[in-house]
């Protein structure tokens, strides 16, 4: 897994206009993950977990997944999301609105590695083993919890089942 | 499978119209260039091998072997096939050496080869080298890899994770392996090495990435790093001393790796080294391009952005910098000068001279002198409008400023888009007709530019540009080019982008495929296209051909589509979106109508 070695916090915290209070709601959000952890007990569904993550002998660690996002739905905070998903880079890699590009579109429906909020905030904060930086520690975790708000919302009625080129239109929402 | 009768009559149709208008080229003899020559015979190449990635260190794709002609192309057909076992683009082309197929799949970059003595062409061997997976997502444009190098009983090639490595061709062992690229600050590796006197020269991708870019010499023998030049920095870094001689005095003087760049900018300018590499052995200069600046905002980097979207000759012992020359200085389309350099002698003006053609992502197709760097001929090749043509006085293009790209602005329909005039699907030539073979894009954009944090590992673009089907109603064409008189000769118009390579053969038929999926075999002389098939995914190699042991020619040709222009089809995109950076489903909206996702490889023969 890849470790950033210079990062540039700093400027972007100045381009989306960060205050202090939102540090201290990082602070305040990385303190109620942990309570979360604490607590977990559904069983998220996973649709694929890299074989990495998988600990022959050892019970699965279903942490992330269980979390919940404390901004699912909040409009403010998605649109916040939206500014951070350009300002770290995510659009490049993803493509506008995460329609994929170098990375995955995060509009399919189709999760290589969990689409529930918990999984997606374990691939912010701990990245993924195909080039998928991890920014756990690097941004605060309500960032992260925007970004997952915000990704959470790109792939909202999007089906991607069928592709019928029959049609005098071209009918594609997918790969 | 015959469907090409239609096209045909339109080419030929294509041609009559070209030959009736006053003073443009005529698909007769006497469109074609006498004299021309390949720069410098091919190196220790038998006529029906392959051993370098354009065949010859020219470049010039082209082969000596006359079996196909014109009259007999009818009756090619599918000789055998095999699976690489791996999907995604497949760029580049196979070798062929004393009877045994070499062939480099993308990523993981799996290495076989194939005895062409034996029924069924049984593997010798299959080299799986260790690759970090975290790779996958630097790679700016797929994972492709556009091949290897045969040198030495050596077969030398480099893994998208940054190493290069040197497998013994006989036994498949590895001898050694070099990291060359960090993934870390997002380099990858997807170019062909080439040899040259026990060196291999080496240079990495990652211009979206804002890598600084470099090109390297390894010895052969050991793996070991002999030299290595920055194309951004420093005079030292650059290794620019006082051999460096450009021909236009904007280009001379001290350290104009920092100065042609705002601050420390240049630390993250990209230039690198991704496309293929040339080398003139009487000269003893190699010949690279370098990708564009990084980022693509161009308010973020104001100056010429030295050597960045460049053409460098360096000394190939000591990597010294002899001459530069930027195609497009401040680069703000991202128009890398990437492009091969075609190394060729050419009739110019009365006078053969040793020159070098290159076919820029800018749309101008430079005829060069190669000893100094000066341009003879700058003539658009594909519908353009960004410029309205290059000063052969300073070798500037003219801008024209309502298609500058700026920060915060919309600009409408600029041509060709930031994929180029044409892209990595190398050109070829041939000596016979004395004309260049290029698949060529006929898309153009809109770009809006926008500020972007360096942030290591992560792309550093700072742009949209969704891309859109040029003038004219098709969207690529292979293109016979008269690079003498800077001309098209005639040109087959197909409804994708061409991204596939040229193949250029002595029994005067050119080779190429397409995006969805045809290999043609066309006539040098007027394009007519004598055969046609079909194959398992779009093309996106380059056809080559070689004699088997039985002693007939064949043409090999990978089929799998991806690449930047497959990456809709290859990656894991999708496509209702008109304004992404590498949006596919609205540039090409039908491709994936007529291909998906392949990795085969296609030998043809009469």
């Amino acid at each position: 897994m890849r470790i950033l070695k210079s990062f540039a916090v700093l400027p972007v915290f100045i381009v989306l206009g960060a205050t202090a209070h939102q540090l201290a709601s990082a602070t305040q959000a990385r303190q109620g993950r942990g309570q979360t952890r604490a607590g977990a007990g559904n069983q998220p569904t996973y649709f694929v977990e890299h074989p990495d993550h998988i600990q022959p002998g050892l019970p699965r660690t279903m942490r992330f997944a269980a979390l919940t996002n404390p901004y699912e739905g909040n409009a403010q905070r998605i649109a916040e999301g939206a500014k951070l998903f350009i300002a770290y880079n995510c659009m490049d890699c993803h493509g506008a609105d995460g329609s994929g590009a170098m990375g995955p579109s995060l509009q399919d429906n189709r999760w290589h590695f969990g689409g529930t909020a918990g999984d997606i905030f374990q691939s912010i904060a701990e990245g993924r083993p195909e080039g998928m930086p991890s920014w756990g520690g690097r941004i605060a975790d309500d960032q992260i919890w925007r970004l997952v708000a915000y990704v959470g919302t790109l792939s909202k009625g999007h089906a991607v089942t069928t592709e019928n080129f029959t049609g005098k239109t071209v009918a594609r929402t997918g790969h | 499978m015959r469907l090409g009768t239609a096209r045909v009559a339109v080419v030929a149709l294509l041609a009559v119209l070209v030959a009736c208008q006053g003073g443009s080229a005529s698909a007769s003899d006497t469109a074609f260039v006498k004299g021309a020559l390949i720069g410098t015979a091919p190196p220790n190449n038998n006529a029906g091998e392959w051993l370098y990635p354009g065949r010859d260190y020219a470049n010039s794709r082209y082969s000596t072997l006359a079996q196909i002609t014109p009259d007999n192309a009818k009756n090619l057909k599918v000789s055998w096939t095999f699976s690489t076992g791996v999907l995604r683009g497949h760029e580049g082309q196979p070798l062929v050496v004393d009877k045994t197929m070499y062939i480099i799949t993308p990523y993981p970059n799996v290495a076989y080869a194939l005895d062409l003595t034996k029924p069924g062409f049984p593997l010798k061997w299959k080299y799986r080298p260790e690759n970090a997976q975290a790779a996958v997502g630097i790679a700016c444009c797929d994972v492709v890899n556009r091949g290897a190098s045969f040198a030495d009983g050596k077969l030398v090639y480099n893994l998208l994770d940054g190493h290069t490595v040197a497998v013994d061709a006989a036994t498949g062992t590895e001898m050694w392996k070099t990291k060359m690229g960090d993934v870390n600050r997002g380099e990858t590796i997807t170019m062909a090495p080439i040899v040259v006197k026990g060196k291999v020269i080496v240079g990495s991708s990652g211009g979206e990435m804002g890598v600084r870019g470099w090109i390297a010499a390894l010895d052969l023998t050991t793996g070991k790093q002999l030299w290595r030049s920055y194309n951004v920095g420093p005079d030292s870094d650059m290794k620019v001393g006082p051999r460096f001689k450009p021909f236009y005095p904007q280009d001379r003087g001290a350290n104009l790796g920092i100065s042609s760049w705002p601050g420390d900018s240049w630390k993250v300018g990209g230039a690198v080294v991704w496309g293929w590499l040339s080398y003139d052995p009487e000269l003893n200069l190699i010949y690279h391009g370098t990708s564009n600046p990084g980022p693509w905002n161009g308010n973020q980097r104001p100056g010429d952005n030295k050597w960045s979207a460049a053409i460098i000759a360096r000394d190939a012992d000591t990597g010294e910098m002899i001459w530069a020359f930027q195609p497009t200085p401040h680069d703000i389309w991202d128009y890398d000068a990437v492009n091969e350099n075609i190394l060729v002698n050419l009739p110019m003006g009365g006078a053969m001279r040793k020159v070098l053609v290159h076919f820029d992502r800018n749309g101008f197709a430079y005829t060069m002198d190669r000893a100094t760097g000066e341009v003879l001929l700058a003539k658009p090749f594909v519908p353009m409008n960004w410029s309205s043509g290059v000063d052969l006085a300073t070798g500037r293009p003219t801008v024209n400023v309502d298609k500058a790209t700026a920060q915060g602005k919309n600009v409408k329909d600029i041509c060709p888009s930031l994929e180029g005039g044409k892209n990595q699907q190398p050109a070829a030539f041939s000596p016979k007709t004395g004309l260049f073979y290029v698949p060529t894009n006929n898309l153009c954009m809109d770009f809006e530019g926008r500020e972007v944090t360096y942030i290591a590992g992560t792309p550093y673009i700072g742009g949209n540009a969704p891309e859109k089907g040029g003038p004219g109603g098709y969207k690529g064409e292979f293109i016979a080019w008269d690079a003498v008189k800077g001309r098209k000769i005639w040109g087959i118009q197909e409804p994708f982008p061409v991204w596939s390579g040229a193949l250029a053969t002595a029994g005067n038929v050119v080779f190429y495929g397409t995006l969805d999926g045809w290999l043609k075999a066309v006539d040098a002389r007027n394009g007519a296209v004598l055969y046609q098939f079909k194959v398992g995914s779009g093309i996106v190699g380059a056809p080559m051909t070689y004699t088997g042991p039985d002693g007939k020619q064949y043409v090999a040709v990978y089929a799998g589509i991806g690449g930047d222009m497959g990456l809709l089809i290859a990656g894991d995109v999708a496509a209702n979106l008109p304004y992404d950076v590498r949006e596919r489903g609205t540039t090409l909206p039908d491709l994936a109508r007529y291909t998906s996702w392949g990795g085969m490889l296609f030998v043809f023969s009469l």
